[in-house]
């Protein structure tokens, strides 16, 4: 009996760990993510629609991240945990900036993107901390020195030349068709070879080579929005499908509107459309732009 | 027979992707690619030193004994080379992370010094080259911590069945990871004393 009830106390042990664990990064809800309920609606509001309307002026991504505590993390680790989650801030122009706030351990950081270490310096970043954001703070004036630090973490990156902002929904390329491009990734093989089969069976073998190359021409052009990429590599596609008999439809085992219908469906796969908010109307964020960050940026205390 | 070919051929595509040697090559040029980011931040903290000894300088020129040490520690680390082979030579890491190590007490020994100067302390260059120093400490940590990562994620590969068999086909081995130096050391917290330093004999 004895050892029943020190093996169950072992069991409950381990869930002590538990106890420690570090806290979890909110979900990119919004610019403005306030987990302690210190801004008021009105406040998100104001400030998300401040930072839309840079963004979309500006095209770099600004947010907002404000937190109880980051125990047992300090706020420079949790700092950069939210910011690759939420990866805010263009891919590849990494212009994103990040102000984490927390609140009972009186911290607080700018945490700068790649893009952005030009502009928003650590000594820039200290001094917007020390002297704009803090005296706020200090009075537990929360909204009123978020406003203050925005508006000069927005000013110092207005004077960073940066891309422009790009035209909303626009494609680009971006990781689903990479993936779905990579010549090695055998869902692309067996759609390439369920293509090519079809188009043989139903039309003949030289017509059938020509319009599997023209479906792959389609698919690629659709991805890369290059013509020329999807022509050659469509051209590619046809002269192999017809020297190579790729399969029969014995083997596929199926009548050609079954085996068109499998093709579909190994396409309608997933299409999320390029970048994260730059669409605006869009109610769901999955996340940021897909900017990285590298620990840049400044702490400081209230 | 043809057909026999070609769905061969098909199969041995996709057999080469799960052995693991495209993943394999993958990791190792992002374990370099994140080397070199290592490498890149401790050089963007050795450029820092010379001015932060000038400013500290400034104000507290006795303290000659603990600049010196830093000048000598960053001296060192300017020597050691630090190109993407070290990642090959276990010897040759371990000098370069001990020279880094060497200057990271330096710099904290410096630092903790500076706290019997207030007018240092709130003199703006000194301020903004903290800052300026606290930055880079954690950008090299941030790198550390993708480098640690990606060397993780490469040995599991190199280890796992069955891409280790890969692996030793074409004699990929595991990949230095940072080690703490004195460990025992850091686990005792640093003393801060700020009583006032002695005045140092005449010079």
């Amino acid at each position: 009996m004895l050892q029943a009830k020190a093996f169950l106390l072992v069991l409950f042990l381990c869930w002590a760990p538990a106890a420690f664990a570090d806290v979890a990064v909110p979900p990119l809800s919004g610019r403005v993510v306030d987990t302690t309920g210190t801004l008021s609606s009105d406040d998100v509001a104001t400030l998300s629609r401040r930072l839309l309307d840079f963004e979309k002026r500006k095209g770099s991504q600004i947010a907002v991240l404000m937190v109880p505590t980051t125990q047992p993390e300090t706020i420079e680790q949790y700092s950069i945990r939210a910011a690759e989650a939420w990866k805010i801030g263009r891919k590849k122009i990494d212009d994103g900036a990040l102000l984490v706030i927390a609140k009972n351990d009186h911290k607080l950081r700018i945490e700068v993107g790649y893009g952005l270490e030009g502009a928003l310096t650590d000594v820039t970043s200290r001094r917007i901390i020390d002297e704009v954001i803090a005296p706020h703070f200090k009075t537990g004036d929360f909204s009123g020195g978020i406003s203050a630090g925005l508006t000069r973490m927005i000013v110092v990156v207005d004077g960073e030349p940066l891309p422009a902002p790009a035209p909303e929904a626009s494609h680009g390329s971006d990781d689903l068709g990479m993936f779905l491009l990579n010549p090695f990734n055998p869902f692309t093989i067996l759609f390439v070879l369920a293509v090519a089969g079809i188009s043989r069976n139903l039309l003949g073998r030289l017509a059938g080579s020509i319009m599997a190359g023209g479906i792959i021409a389609a698919v690629v052009w659709f991805i890369l929005g290059s013509i020329a990429i999807g022509v050659l590599v469509g051209g590619i596609i046809s002269v192999l499908s017809f020297f190579v008999e790729i399969a029969s439809p014995s083997q596929l085992g199926t009548r050609p509107g079954r085996g068109g219908r499998r093709g579909g469906d190994g396409w309608s796969g997933g299409w999320s459309g390029g970048g994260g908010w730059s669409s605006g109307s869009s109610s769901s964020d999955s996340g940021g732009g897909g900017g990285s960050f590298g620990g840049g940026g400044a702490s400081g205390s209230w | 027979m043809r057909r026999f070919l070609s769905v061969l051929a098909a199969l041995a595509t996709l057999s080469l992707t799960n052995c693991g040697y495209n993943a394999i090559q993958t990791n190792d040029e992002q374990i370099k690619a994140n080397w070199s980011e290592v490498v890149n931040q401790y050089q963007r903290r050795a450029d820092l030193v010379p001015n932060l000894v000038n400013s500290v300088k400034g104000f507290a020129q006795q303290e000659k004994d603990v600049l010196l040490g830093v000048t000598n520690a960053r001296a060192k680390v300017g020597s050691v080379q630090a190109t993407p082979e070290v990642l090959n030579d276990p010897a040759a890491f371990q000098k370069f992370t001990q020279a880094q190590g060497e200057l990271t007490s330096a710099l904290s020994r410096l630092l903790v010094v500076t706290e019997n100067y207030p007018q240092l302390k709130s003199d703006a260059l000194f301020r903004d080259l903290m800052s300026q120093l606290e930055g880079t400490e954690n950008r090299i940590t941030v790198a550390r911590n993708r480098y640690i990562k990606s060397v993780q994620d490469y040995n599991v590969i190199i280890r796992s069945f069955p891409t280790n068999l890969t692996a030793m086909a074409f004699g990929y081995k595991e990949k230095p990871n940072f080690q703490v130096a004195n460990e025992k050391e850091i686990s005792s917290a640093p003393k801060v004393d700020f009583n006032p330093a002695p005045a140092a004999p005449a010079k």
